[in-house]
């Protein structure tokens, strides 16, 4: 590792897991509540993040571009399941949709940025590829959820909009733009406000991580910019994928709204 | 000025399904045979519920039915271009839908939709679709949305004639009206008509209106169209029990 990083010895990490049972036992004392969860909840953390330690060292030392394409793979998988599971009201085929377009959003603008911009060699470095990645599918991800339900609410809420347009002569595409716009809206508000407020709200993960790691300041925060500006592209990309693919799904050849697709 | 041209209707044996929140099917409409004369103003009169909504999503296609033909002049409309039949057959929803901006941007909004040159304020055209409606050319710089109920739905039905379709549908066009004002509305109808010779089709609860507009009627209950005839023999020699009891009691059909 670089100079600068101070060692977290075992015994340093089991004073600090004195701090989580500190507070549990506290607030069990004062009957507030909460400890079972803490205490559950801090447990999980470590198993997970020591599996994910452990996995990430054996990905390390294979030094094999399979392994992190595995890993990928799942980080991609898990995301089309965690939109599927978190909206309520799905378009007409969901999961097809969500998935084209996460993995084109998602891996243009990983591939653009790993390859073109910092150009990694090995082009599978998991250092760098794992973590840049993950940020990229969880940004898009959230982007994905907001998208995909807000079209389909903005669809049923504007029925009577789309329909008149339709009946005075608009196809498909030009009745159900306003709803389209707002569902990007929605979904382009967290990457947003999240670059407006960077720096000054909060100091961004990735950029303290480095510093901590020893990385000189500004070669952080030149990481963050980059980091933020594909993380924006690809959010956008993945969205207005989804917004595009998934308005078909709402009407017919024929410039009809499907009344019967407002299902789960 | 220049003459419209209305179109025929005619349905044949159109029928339409149904799924209910549990899934199971509803027949809608259950073989509907209609023949609606070029320039005719006909009315289709029943209760609530009893298919009159869905009729008229079949003729310009909004939904398409589950069997039977709709023949427009004599062409079966499944056969024809979705976006050119709603250009021949305009259709005015029950609730007016304004778009945001001014009364102006309103009616050249489907000619934006269609690519086509915008009429401009003082057009010919604009005025005399204005005059139509009964609305005042000063409303047309005024945002749409803050018109009373009434003018909103005149707008909504001068938006429709603008684009001179040989067939206009309304669906309860006075139901958010005040009697004068569905006066206004029925005399609109008539110079519409006799202006333009256009065919309007006409669904409605307001039997004042229809008496005083109609050249032909139909009763709609239950999917079925229980009669139908000349309007005058319609409302003064109902023969069906069931359109008897709807024209001495119409809201009580209502429920």
């Amino acid at each position: 590792m670089s100079d600068g990083v101070v060692d977290l010895s075992l015994i340093d990490l089991a004073l600090v897991y004195g701090l989580v049972l500190f507070v549990a036992g506290l607030a069990r004392w004062n009957g507030i509540g909460q400890e079972r969860d803490l205490l559950w909840s801090s447990l999980r953390m470590i198993a997970q993040l020591l599996t994910v330690g452990y996995l990430l060292k054996t990905v390390f030392s294979l030094a094999s571009p399979v392994p992190v394409l595995l890993i990928l793979l799942v980080m991609g998988g898990f995301a089309v399941h965690a939109v599927g599971a978190r909206v309520q009201e799905r378009m007409p085929r969901f999961h097809r949709v969500v998935g084209i377009s996460l993995f084109i959003g998602c891996f243009g603008a990983t591939f653009f940025f790993c390859t073109l911009v910092i150009g990694l060699t090995p082009w599978y470095d998991p250092r760098y590829l794992i973590p840049l990645a993950g940020m990229i599918i969880g940004n898009s991800m959230t982007g994905a959820s907001l998208a995909a339900e807000r079209l389909a609410a903005e669809m049923k809420e504007r029925r009577l909009e789309i329909e008149t347009s339709l009946c005075l002569g608009a196809n498909a595409r030009q009745a159900s733009a306003e709803a389209v716009r707002g569902a990007f809206r929605a979904a382009l508000i967290p990457s947003i406000n999240a670059m407006a407020a960077m720096g000054i709200v909060f100091l961004p993960g990735m950029m303290t991580g480095q510093i901590l790691s020893g990385t000189e300041p500004l070669l952080a925060v030149r990481y963050q910019i980059a980091i933020m500006c594909v993380i924006t592209a690809s959010v956008a990309v993945t969205t207005f994928l989804i917004l595009i693919f998934g308005r078909r799904g709402f009407f017919t050849r024929a410039h009809q709204l499907r009344l019967d697709n407002f299902t789960k | 000025m220049m003459k419209g041209v209305g179109e025929s209707l005619a349905l044949e044996d159109v029928r339409k399904t149904r799924r209910d929140p549990e899934g199971n099917p509803v027949e809608i409409l259950r073989g509907i045979n209609l023949v609606v004369p070029a320039g005719s103003l006909t009315v289709v009169v029943g209760p609530s519920g009893g298919g009159k909504s869905t009729l008229l999503r079949l003729l310009n296609r909004l939904e398409d039915p589950d069997g039977g033909r709709i023949l427009l002049a004599g062409v079966d409309i499944a056969s024809l271009d979705p976006l050119a039949l709603r250009r021949r057959v305009a259709a005015v929803p029950q609730v007016p839908f304004m778009y945001d901006g001014s009364v102006l941007a309103n009616l050249q909004r489907p000619f934006v939709f269609r690519n086509l040159p915008q009429p401009s304020a003082d057009s010919v055209e604009t005025r005399r679709v204005l005059d139509l409606c009964r609305l005042p050319a000063e409303l047309l710089p005024r945002q749409a949305r803050s018109l009373s109920v009434g003018q909103q739905q005149r707008l909504a039905l001068a938006r429709a004639l603008l684009l001179e379709p040989g067939v206009l549908l309304l669906d309860e066009p006075t139901s958010a009206l005040d009697p004068p004002t569905a006066d206004q509305l029925g005399q609109s109808l008539r110079d519409i008509r006799r202006e333009r010779g256009l065919t309007l089709l006409m669904l409605t609860h307001d039997l004042r209106l229809a008496r005083r507009v109609a050249d032909r009627a139909a009763f709609l209950e239950s999917g079925r169209i229980l009669e139908e005839g000349a309007a005058a023999d319609f409302f003064e020699n109902p023969r069906a029990d069931a359109l008897r009891r709807f024209l001495s009691a119409p809201e009580a059909a209502h429920e």
